[in-house]
């Protein structure tokens, strides 16, 4: 593989982040941040009831508020062509088809966007509007009406049920998990600004520009060229940016209607309603095994809650079917619909729920069979074949995260029969649970720019959402170029830029990777070129043996300064652009990333409450690039975990279909005080499949299993195992 | 101008009063929704003098308008950052007199003649604070949302003397929420810094 001996690097002061400085001065500018001239504001109003069709819209009190320009309705909005007609609308799948229906779906449901000249006057204005409606009954009640729903079959039933109706250790349970809420930091904003009657300019929060352009391309029947998307700096997402957003279109609808641009920023309650949700589930699992600790089987049901305007299915059973060896496997899902807004991908999507269930039916097992869960799992992995496709792991080194993980926390320590460590009031136990994701990648863009001075600028639209995406970039092309650190600058998250997928799905790094290299390779070759007008020698170079400095390209000793080569062959800038995706490898191999997740907590048995002491996470994401952003990035994903086993949930009042409590304040996920140190290490070994870099993704895994660790660390504390998350202490208390 | 200092509760109030009418009968609604149209008052400008970063800035705002967006929409200091406007997640934490507020729960008539440092004024010139080069070398952050709340309270933290312990400095912090969960590199910093 390309990896040279760098140059060092000199005054690289401080060691961080590429957009380091811009984050901690506030300079680097997120959607909402731009400045756009003669720009006004939109505040959404949102429904009242959470099902019916709109009779009427008052709207007289707010357009008396100074400063109101207009009001959108579903009465008064600009002709969108992709919305012509009920079945353009259908053809759109864009979900809720916002100010182009009367029909309520939601409680919030935007009916209105009051545009005024400051936030102050819009928010106000909106306050005033209010709306008529014929109300319909909604239900909004998981828990009553996924009985009524029958499950079927999510892909192929392996073996049969009856072949393990007699082993003799078997554990059946049920398990539930609440809403839950991405809610980034930064709220969904949108500037949008029309720049002539068919041009279109988007400062906006995403997690893909690319994916974003060509939604609006096809709904404005406009180029997609035509449509400039700018997220340069993204303030979290965690998949709520994944998809394209009603407020977004709506942002864009208010900027033609008004011809001025028009900057919206979601409330922090309307970041529960707009911009997706992990949806509730339900799940039985009946696992079976012999009396050696073997897997005989698993059934694996889930349900989870969707809306009635829009499906959507989490994959909870995937993970099921892939981490360990079991002859006989069933899985079924059903989802729900019912009068809330449309959940999508959240951190992990389905597999982070679906590991709740499967990794705490393990550890029931062990304990019926008196077996040490690590080694319970160690002796049922399927580490050499995916067990879905029969298709050898490129790699996988889970088997190893167990074992390094037991030795990080001291996994000798723990008590086999639950409840028997106390301190005090507090009574201590340990728990493990693994995390796999399906290692993906996926066709991307770059371009290196080079200037005279040597210095190169590396481009892709891929977005960064605090992964470190652009420093990896830097990373990357440092190693496969030879160039200082310091000369390589990075642009990112603007879709005039090559084209790059969306980042989610732990598949950022792994495609944008691959195209950072094909681009160092092609940038060589075309300076090698006009080398070889200098010097013969360059004719037959390949960019693997190309080196290149600060200063100059060389091969086998000859060195040619940029200054020379500039000069002689009259250069500007030098461009190379080339994009890179997967190949033939994944007919071959399967590919995956997972994680060993272990933790000791301590259980208050007077208040219930859970303090985690230690947690310990071991990833395999392949080759890691840059230490310090990964292990922040699995670190992170462990605060989630923590979140989803302790506190997060946003319940529903099922009476009138409102959130309860639908803010920050409400809503709990883990606060610096919540989480430990997290230890975080890694395997560190290269896919050498995968791509050029060897580097698998990392950001799911982080978070798959690690709730089912917390809940089987309080287990094994107390003796009291809990099967609905979040687990709160009056739960604790109750159980 | 006299000073006077207004309370977001005051509008709070208000406006929780207005939402009662939704249980009042009908007959009294119309009454009232007379006088909820008196209630609905015209904007009222302020103005008034404020040091941000050591400038002086002659504001002329809504007497609405929070210190939050007051900078981030009136004077283009967007370093400050906006993350639930209800006092729940420490984002928009400045400093007003040496003394950590949130912005967000804070008129900006309410800082009149009040020294403000935001993110941007806490570097010298090009020289970044202790605080901020700590956070880049702990990589105390991911998205970076959270970045500019999080060093401002750090600083304070350091400044009032709450770092003796890992758990002391998590327990300070707990009010500037990370949704990335950059947590381990946010108490390193700090430590970093109290040294
Ligand atoms: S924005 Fe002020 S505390 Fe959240
Ligand atoms: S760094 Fe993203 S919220 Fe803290």
């Amino acid at each position: 593989m390309g990896f040279f001996d760098n140059q060092p690097d000199i005054q690289h002061i401080p060691e961080g982040r590429i957009e380091g400085i811009a984050k901690v001065t506030g300079s680097g500018k997120y959607a909402a941040e731009y400045k756009v001239n003669n720009q006004c504001y939109g505040v959404l109003v949102g429904s009242s009831v959470a099902a019916g069709t709109i009779k009427s819209i008052s709207l007289d009190d707010a357009k008396q508020v100074a400063g109101v320009i207009d009001i959108l309705t579903h009465q008064h909005k600009p002709f969108v062509p992709g919305f012509a007609d009920e079945a353009k609308i259908k053809e759109a799948h864009f979900g809720l088809p916002i100010f182009y229906t009367d029909k309520i779906y939601f409680k919030g449901q935007p009916i209105a966007m009051v545009i005024a000249e400051t936030l102050e006057e819009a928010t106000y204005a909106a306050s005033l509007v209010s709306a008529d409606y014929t109300i319909d009954k909604a239900n909004v009640d998981f828990d009553k009406s996924h009985p009524g729903i029958a499950a079927s079959n999510t892909g192929k039933e392996r073996g049969s049920l009856d072949s393990w109706s007699n082993v003799p250790y078997v554990t059946e349970a049920e398990y539930t998990i609440q809403n839950e809420v991405h809610n980034p930091m930064e709220m969904h904003a949108t500037i949008a600004q029309w720049t002539s009657d068919d041009k279109l300019k988007l400062y906006d929060k995403n997690q893909g520009v690319n994916n974003v352009q060509r939604t609006f391309a096809k709904l404005w029947n406009i180029p997609t060229g035509n449509i400039e998307v700018i997220s340069e700096f993204v303030g979290g997402g965690f998949g709520s940016g994944l998809r394209v957003w009603p407020h977004t279109f709506a942002t864009i609808m208010a900027a033609r209607q008004v011809k001025r641009p028009v900057k919206l920023m979601l409330t922090r309650p309307q970041m529960f309603l707009l911009v997706g949700y992990r949806p509730a589930s339900w799940q039985k699992i009946k696992i079976g095994a012999d009396s050696n600790g073997q897997f005989a089987g698993i059934w694996h049901i889930a349900k989870h809650s969707t809306s009635v305007y829009e499906n959507f299915e989490d994959g909870i059973t995937r993970i099921t079917r892939m981490v360990y060896k079991f002859s006989n496997l069933k899985t079924e899902s059903a989802i729900v619909p019912l009068n809330l807004s449309a959940p999508t991908w959240m951190r992990g999507p389905g597999d982070c729920t679906g590991a709740f269930a499967v990794e705490c039916a393990i550890d029931e097992l062990s304990y019926q069979l008196k077996q040490d869960p690590v080694e319970l799992r160690l002796k049922n992995l399927a580490i050499e074949k995916d067990p879905e496709n029969g298709k050898t792991w490129s790699t996988n080194f889970l088997n190893e995260g167990i074992q390094k993980g037991a030795t990080m926390i001291n996994w000798k320590n723990r008590q086999p029969v639950p409840g028997q460590e106390t301190d005090g009031d507090w009574k201590i136990g340990y728990g493990m649970a693994v995390g796999m994701w399906g290692a993906g990648r996926g066709k991307a863009g770059a371009s290196i720019k080079m200037q005279r001075d040597g210095t190169i600028t590396v481009r892709t639209a891929m977005t960064d959402i605090g992964t470190g995406t652009g420093t990896a970039m830097q990373n990357i092309a440092h190693d496969f170029t030879g160039i200082s650190k310091n000369n390589i600058k990075v642009e990112l998250g603007n879709s005039n830029l090559p084209p790059a997928p969306s980042q989610g799905g732990s598949t950022g790094l792994s495609s944008i990777s691959g195209a950072v290299v094909a681009t160092c390779e092609a940038l060589k070759q075309k300076l090698a070129g006009y080398a070889s007008l200098q010097n013969d020698v360059y004719k037959d170079a390949l960019a693997k043996d190309i080196l290149l400095s600060d200063t100059g390209i060389s091969y086998k000793a000859n060195f040619i300064s940029y200054a020379s080569l500039w000069e002689k062959n009259n250069l500007d800038l030098v461009e190379a652009e080339a994009s890179s995706g997967p190949g033939e490898e994944r007919q071959k191999f399967s590919f995956c990333s997972s994680a060993a997740h272990f933790c000791r907590v301590r259980v208050h048995s007077k208040t219930g409450k859970v303090k985690i002491d230690k947690m310990v996470c071991v990833v395999d994401g392949g080759k890691i690039v840059n230490e310090k952003a990964a292990a922040n990035q699995v670190s992170g994903a462990a605060a989630g975990g923590i979140g989803m086993a302790l506190m997060e949930e946003q319940p529903v009042d099922t009476r009138y279909g409102s959130l309860v409590g639908n803010d920050l304040a409400g809503y709990h996920f883990a606060v610096n005080a919540d989480s430990p140190i997290v230890e975080v290490a890694f395997i560190n070994k290269p896919d050498v499949n995968i791509n050029p870099t060897g580097s698998k993704g990392l950001g799911e895994v982080g978070i798959i299993g690690s709730a089912a660790a917390i809940a089987n660390a309080i287990y094994n504390a107390t003796g009291k195992r809990l099967r609905n998350l979040p687990i709160t202490p009056d739960k604790i208390l109750q159980a | 101008m006299e000073k006077q200092t207004y309370s977001r509760r005051f509008f709070l109030t208000t406006s929780s009063l207005l939402a009662t009418f939704a249980f009042i009968p009908e007959s009294v609604k119309a009454f009232y929704s007379n006088v909820k149209k008196l209630v609905i008052r015209p904007k009222e400008e302020l103005r008034f003098l404020v040091t941000i970063n050591k400038k002086k800035y002659r504001i002329n705002a809504d007497s609405r308008t929070t210190l939050l967006d007051l900078v981030r929409e009136q004077l283009q200091l967007t370093g400050t950052k906006k993350g639930c406007d209800h006092g729940q997640c420490g984002a928009c934490t400045v400093h007003v007199d040496g003394q950590r507020v949130l912005s967000c729960l804070t008129l900006a008539a309410m800082v009149q003649d009040k020294n403000v440092t935001t993110i941007e004024g806490l570097a010298d010139g090009d020289k970044l604070h202790p605080m901020q080069q700590a956070f880049i070398e702990c990589d105390g952050f991911q998205c970076g949302y959270c970045t500019p709340g999080q060093i401002m309270s750090a600083v304070a933290c350091v400044n009032e003397g709450h770092t003796g312990s890992v758990e002391e400095i998590k327990e300070f912090m707990s009010g500037n929420l990370c949704r990335c969960g950059a947590y381990n590199g946010i108490v390193e910093s700090i430590q970093k810094v109290a040294r």
